[in-house]
């Protein structure tokens, strides 16, 4: 039998550029999607950081009252969204992208003074609201653990919404505040959750561990 | 990366390299020129149909094939009872006597590969036909395939193989994947890859049949098997497009899994006897299209084997999830505009997604193809979610079931 020659060698040179080509647009516009979600979360934390600040100048310098008419259950709402969002692209990106690490250290600066607002809500409003801090690492080992716990604090923030507010920081972060919260609060290991700046429990696997140490509304 | 990110990874780009290369394949194709038989130039054409207890649906075939448009003075219809034990036998005589191009002989049970060898012994055709009892054919087909031996590299030509009156859910998922077929069949023929010829239709040359050898009578794919031999003594394979062929698929689940597991069984069995296919000697065949086939195969088995446990501990997990807090359904999803924007995010930045939503376009044109060359498809809107969820899952399966067999030395049968 003769030998059979290919049918056209240019052919699989160009399925080879078209397929390569195809390919990567599919990855292209994957990072197109992730980088226009990135510009919509900066726009919303810096949005929600104006508010808080607002809210917070309105409270201490102009002495408004904030009680009755405060914006901090719909600011609580956009940084639970953006903090999964930093996340997911955190994990799209990668740990080192450095437009998501800055994102991110903002996000916990934001975080902390919505955590101080509510603070003084408490105290001056008599809100009653919880708070739980929670520190989790996105690390290879710690990752799945992180991500049950986070599950888990899902479930009690969506039985809890009306008063709890859930604030989770990144413990590997190279941030000088997360440094100092550590210390804080003695964080040694991730995935510990601090109730009500009192209760520290590690490791939670059942929602009863989190929920019994919540007050009533 | 993870080792499995990197199979899906690569096996999506195999997929789309290779599926790129049929398209164009496929358009260059049809833009040469090719040798036809004209209506005055047709050879004389025997179809032989063997038969083992097919009462129900001989006649049908029968009448099916002898209503074909082919000059009555160059075409014959061999029917060869194969020992049947119903009345298939009866039934093929009685229209013998009516019917002049009949032709009805009985031999003792031996099976198909024995009974397509009786046949192209008493054969007179110059091109013989083989077809299944249950098969049945438009009057074009006969012509429109045999058009294409006219030229002498080809040995075989295959039609438009479709599946007739898909009832249950197991025969509907059949026709999609026989419909998407009919793209690939003419892409593969295009450049002379085609390696199986239906054994429920299909033409050949009959005196491939006398230099070559009949059947492999012990084979369980016979029509693979023959299909091979074409190819690896040289010659060519065609696609007739323009000839529809419907064939009754298996109605359940179990019929299906048993048909499956002997073609799939008999693909291993014959690509080992003819293992010399691969290589440059072979064009196009030996070089890509076998070897992107196995590759695919092999990924597919590793991707679904991985996915299978996965969901399992997926599904383990979420239960414990669920009873770690106090499952109540309306508590565990806090269904707001920023769910749904992140629900969207996540779904359409996941390049898997978007290669997924891409193959199925890719396939709804082939299956648009398809449709066209069969001139509709009814209730395809059913069929298709039915496909698209279903078969890579059956596909697995199918295959795993037929490498245990092969693994294990079991027995295959034909039936």
């Amino acid at each position: 039998m003769e030998e059979r020659q290919l049918d056209s060698k240019k052919r699989y040179f160009y399925a080879f550029v078209i397929g390569t080509i195809v390919f990567l647009i599919v990855f292209g516009i994957t990072y197109f999607l992730s980088y226009l979600e990135f510009q919509r979360i900066s726009n919303l934390q810096s949005n929600s950081a104006y508010r808080i600040f607002e809210d917070k100048l309105d409270f201490s310098i102009f002495e408004k009252d904030m009680c009755p008419e405060t914006s901090f259950k719909e600011v609580t709402q956009d940084l639970n969204f953006q903090g999964r969002i930093i996340d997911d692209l955190e994990k799209k990106l990668g740990k080192s992208d450095q437009s998501v690490l800055s994102r991110k250290k903002f996000y916990t600066l934001v975080e902390l003074e919505h955590f101080e607002f509510v603070k003084t809500l408490n105290q001056e409003c008599k809100l009653g609201m919880n708070t739980i801090l929670f520190f989790y690492s996105n690390e290879k080992g710690d990752l799945k653990n992180s991500e049950d716990v986070g599950k888990l604090l899902g479930a009690v923030y969506t039985k809890n919404q009306n008063n709890l507010i859930i604030y989770s920081f990144d413990i590997n972060l190279n941030s000088d505040l997360i440094k100092k919260l550590k210390e804080k609060y003695g964080i040694k290991e991730s995935t510990t959750v601090i109730i009500n700046e009192q209760y520290v429990v590690i490791n939670p696997d059942n929602i009863n561990q989190i929920e019994k140490y919540l007050s009533e509304e | 990366m993870e080792l499995i990110t990197v199979f899906i990874y690569a096996s999506i780009y195999i997929g789309i390299v290779a599926t790129t290369f049929y398209i164009l394949s496929f358009f260059a194709y049809q833009k040469k020129e090719r040798l036809m038989y004209t209506d005055n130039e047709l050879p004389k054409v025997t179809v032989l149909i063997p038969a083992y207890n097919e009462e129900d649906s001989i006649e049908r075939t029968i009448k099916s094939v002898s209503a074909s448009n082919y000059p009555r003075n160059k075409f014959e219809i061999l029917v060869i009872d194969d020992g049947s034990k119903d009345k298939t036998l009866e039934i093929a005589e009685k229209f013998a006597s009516k019917n002049s191009l009949v032709k009805v002989f009985h031999k003792q049970n031996g099976g198909k590969g024995t009974a397509l060898n009786y046949g192209i012994k008493k054969a007179k055709g110059e091109i013989i036909f083989t077809m299944d009892a249950d098969t049945s054919v438009p009057p074009e087909s006969l012509k429109n395939m045999v058009r294409y031996f006219k030229d002498e590299k080809i040995m075989s030509v295959t039609p438009s193989m479709v599946i007739a009156r898909p009832k249950t859910i197991w025969q509907r998922i059949q026709h999609v994947e026989y419909l998407q077929g009919l793209f690939l069949r003419k892409a593969f023929a295009s450049i002379n890859s085609i390696y199986i010829t239906p054994g429920a239709f299909s033409a050949y040359r009959k005196s491939f049949f006398e230099r070559y050898g009949g059947y492999d009578e012990g084979n369980i794919t016979e029509d693979l098997e023959m299909s091979l031999k074409i190819q690896f003594n040289g010659y060519r394979i065609e696609n007739c497009s323009e000839a529809p062929a419907y064939t009754i698929a298996p109605e359940k689940f179990r019929e299906l899994l048993i048909q499956r597991r002997r073609w799939y069984f008999g693909l291993l069995k014959n690509t080992w006897k003819y293992k010399k296919i691969f290589g440059k000697k072979y064009g196009d065949l030996g070089t890509f299209v076998l070897p992107i086939g196995w590759i695919s195969i092999f990924f597919s088995l590793i991707i679904a084997i991985f996915s299978f446990f996965k969901t399992i501990s997926k599904v383990k997990d979420e239960f414990l999830y669920l009873q770690s807090i106090n499952y109540s359904f309306s508590n565990t999803f806090d269904l707001n505009a920023y769910f749904i924007e992140r629900f969207l995010f996540l779904f359409f930045s996941n390049p898997i997604i978007l290669f997924i939503i891409l193959f199925l376009v890719l396939l709804g044109m082939y299956i648009r193809y398809g449709v066209k060359k069969i001139g509709g498809s009814p209730g395809l809107m059913i069929n298709l979610p039915l496909y698209f969820l279903t078969f890579s899952i059956l596909f697995s399966i199918w295959w795993i079931v037929s490498i245990f067999y092969a693994l294990f030395s079991k027995t295959v049968k034909w039936r």
